[in-house]
C-alpha cells in the first residue's frame, strides 16, 4: 500500500474527516482535562462518571427525541447529580466518598442501560457504549468544538487557579482562592467533555481518550505547561493513528484509538527514563554497583 | 514601626468544632519581628489557632486582628506553610514553579508577572540558596531544600507574618538545623513568625517567645517565662515531659 492510499485517500469520505476532525478537538480537551484528572487523583472518579451520563441521556432521549442540546443538558443533570450526590452522601451518612461515587454511578449506569434498551430506534445500545464515528453529525461535530473551544479558554484563563488548587489547595485557600469552585468548574468540564466524546468513543471508552494521554505523558514530564502540552499531542498522534487503523483494519473507531494510547502508556511505562520501570531498574541497579565498589 | 508594637492580637478567641470548644476565650498579642513557639498538648488549639488566622475557623466569639485588619483583609501579608505530608513531592512542577506561586494571589488571569514580581522570586530564591536548583523536579530535593522551596514561596508572596504548622516534623537533622537557622535570622530581618511545636530542644534553640495553649492561654510571654510554667509538664506528652524532667535535674 503506498503512502497515499495509507493516510490520505480515507479522507476522501466526508464522515472520516470528520470524525478525524472532531478526534483532534476531543484531543485537545481530553488531554488538558485528563492531566489534571490525573494530577488530582481523580482517574477512577471521571471513570465512574462517564458511565453515569447514561440515563440522562437516556431520559432526555425518550422525552425529548434525537435534539442534541436535549441530549447533552440530559448527561450534563445525570453527570452532576452523581457528583453532588456522592459529595451529599460521603457528609450525611457513614459511606466514604469513594464507595458513594462507586454506588451511585452504577445504579445511573444500570438505570441508563434499562432505559435505553427501551428505545424504539434502529440506534441500538451498542452505539452508546462504544460510539462510531460513521455517525458524527455537522451538529455534532460544531457541538464538539464548542466544548473544546470552551475548555480550552477556562484553561488559559484559569490555569493559576487550576494549578494552585491541584498542587496546593491549601495554599490556594490561605490566599483567598475559592477551591470549591475550581472543583465544581472542573467537574462541569469533565461532563461536557464525556458528552462531546460520546460519539466517538462511546460511554465505556470514552475515558480513554482523557486518562492515556495524561498518564502517559505524566511519566516523562516533570513540568506542569509540558504535561498538559506533551497529554494533548500524544492524544492528537494516537486519534489519528487509532482512525486509520480503525479504517483499514475494519475495527471500531474507539476502540482502536484507546488500543494505540494504551500502546503509548506501556512503552512509557517501560521506557520512560527517569519514572519508568527500566529506568528505575539501571538506577537500582547503578547504585547497588557503587555500594558494592565503595564497599571494595 | 517599634519593635514592640503588636502585629497580631487576639480579643476573646474562641472558636468550636460542633459542640467541642478548640480554643475558649484566648487573648494575646503578639509583638512584629518576633518568633512565637505555639506550644500545649495533641488537642490543645494549636493548630486551630493557626487556622483562626487564615480566617478559616468561623469564631464564635472575639476578633483577631492583624495589624488593623481582619484576617480576610490582611491575606496577602500572611504566608502559611503546610505540613510536609500534605505536599505531592511527585507533581510535575520545579522549584522555581513553585516559589512563582508566591505571586499568583496578585495577578489576575491575564497579566504575567511583572519585573517587579520577578526579581522578587529572584531575591527570594536568592536569600533561601535555591538558584542554582531553579530547575529541578521538587521530589528530587533533600527535606531541607523542600522546606526552604515553600519558604521562598512565602517570601515571594511578599508576606511578612509567617504561620507555620509543625514545620521541623518529618525532617531529617542537618534539615532540621538548615531550617532553625533561617527562622532565626528571619527574626533580626522583622519578620513574625508564629509556629505550632511540640519538640521542645528546638522551641529553645529558635524562638524567642512562648504561648502555651491547652483550649484555654495557660501562659504566653518571652520564652524562660513560659517554659518555667509548672502546668508546662501536664501540658506535654507524655516523652517530652520525661525528657524535661530529666533536663531539669
Amino acid at each position: 500500500m503506498s503512502f497515499r492510499e495509507i493516510f490520505l485517500s480515507p479522507f476522501a469520505y466526508e464522515f472520516m474527516r470528520r470524525g478525524m476532525l472532531s478526534a483532534l478537538l476531543l484531543s485537545l480537551s481530553g488531554g488538558l482535562l485528563g492531566s489534571i484528572l490525573v494530577l488530582r487523583r481523580m482517574a477512577l472518579m471521571g471513570d465512574a462518571l462517564s458511565h453515569s451520563l447514561l440515563p440522562g441521556i437516556a431520559v432526555a432521549w425518550l422525552v425529548f427525541g434525537a435534539s442534541t442540546p436535549a441530549l447533552i443538558a440530559g448527561a450534563l443533570v445525570a453527570g452532576l447529580l452523581t457528583a453532588l450526590g456522592s459529595a451529599l452522601l460521603s457528609r450525611l451518612t457513614r459511606v466514604k466518598e469513594d464507595a458513594a461515587f462507586g454506588s451511585l454511578f452504577i445504579i445511573f449506569f444500570g438505570t441508563g442501560v434499562a432505559l435505553l434498551s427501551r428505545l424504539p430506534t434502529r440506534l441500538n445500545l451498542e452505539h452508546f457504549l462504544f460510539g462510531s464515528i460513521l455517525g458524527i453529525s455537522g451538529a455534532d461535530l460544531r457541538l464538539t468544538a464548542a466544548i473544546s473551544a470552551v475548555t480550552l479558554a477556562a484553561f488559559v484563563a484559569g490555569r493559576r487557579c487550576i494549578l494552585l488548587e491541584t498542587f496546593d489547595p491549601v495554599f490556594y485557600r490561605a490566599t483567598g482562592g475559592r477551591g470549591g469552585w475550581v472543583h465544581v468548574g472542573l467537574l462541569t468540564l469533565t461532563v461536557l467533555n464525556l458528552v462531546a466524546a460520546l460519539q466517538t468513543m462511546g460511554v465505556v471508552l470514552s475515558l480513554g481518550l482523557f486518562l492515556l494521554p495524561a498518564v502517559s505523558a505524566y511519566l516523562w514530564c516533570d513540568r506542569f505547561g509540558l504535561l498538559l502540552a506533551c497529554a494533548v499531542g500524544i492524544a492528537a498522534v494516537c486519534s489519528l493513528a487509532g482512525i486509520l487503523i480503525s479504517y483499514h483494519a475494519g475495527l471500531a473507531s474507539g476502540a482502536s484509538i484507546v488500543m494505540c494510547l494504551g500502546a503509548v502508556f506501556l512503552a512509557s511505562a517501560v521506557f520512560s527514563p527517569r519514572h519508568g520501570v527500566a529506568g528505575r531498574l539501571v538506577a537500582s541497579m547503578r547504585e547497588h554497583r557503587s555500594v558494592h565498589h565503595s564497599r571494595d | 514601626m517599634s519593635a514592640n508594637h503588636n502585629i497580631l492580637r487576639f480579643r476573646d478567641v474562641t472558636v468550636h468544632y460542633g459542640r467541642q470548644p478548640a480554643l475558649e476565650s484566648v487573648t494575646l498579642d503578639i509583638p512584629c519581628g518576633s518568633l512565637t513557639a505555639i506550644l500545649g498538648p495533641n488537642g490543645a488549639g494549636k493548630s486551630t489557632l493557626l487556622r483562626a488566622c487564615l480566617g478559616w475557623m468561623p469564631l464564635t466569639r472575639g476578633e483577631i486582628l492583624i495589624g488593623d485588619a481582619h484576617p480576610e483583609h490582611a491575606l496577602p501579608r500572611l504566608a502559611y506553610l503546610p505540613q510536609r505530608h500534605a505536599v505531592d513531592w511527585d507533581f510535575p512542577i520545579t522549584v522555581r514553579g513553585v516559589v512563582e506561586q508566591g505571586c499568583y494571589p496578585a495577578l489576575s488571569f491575564w497579566r504575567s508577572p511583572s519585573e517587579q514580581e520577578r526579581s522578587r522570586v529572584d531575591r527570594a530564591m536568592e536569600e533561601l540558596g535555591l538558584t542554582a536548583l531553579s530547575g529541578r523536579q521538587i521530589s528530587r530535593l533533600s527535606g531541607g531544600q523542600q522546606q526552604r522551596v515553600f519558604l521562598a514561596r512565602a517570601l515571594a508572596q511578599g508576606a511578612d507574618i509567617f504561620l507555620l504548622d509543625e514545620p521541623f516534623s518529618g525532617l531529617d537533622l542537618a534539615a532540621r538545623d538548615e531550617l532553625a537557622h533561617i527562622l532565626v535570622s528571619w527574626e533580626a530581618q522583622g519578620r513574625t513568625v508564629l509556629a505550632a511545636m511540640h519538640d521542645l530542644e528546638l522551641v529553645r534553640r529558635v524562638f524567642t517567645r512562648g504561648v502555651l495553649l491547652s483550649t484555654r492561654l495557660v501562659a504566653d510571654g518571652p520564652l524562660a517565662a513560659v517554659l518555667a510554667e509548672p502546668s508546662l509538664q501536664a501540658a506535654l506528652p507524655p516523652r517530652e515531659a520525661a525528657r524535661q524532667a530529666e533536663a531539669a535535674r
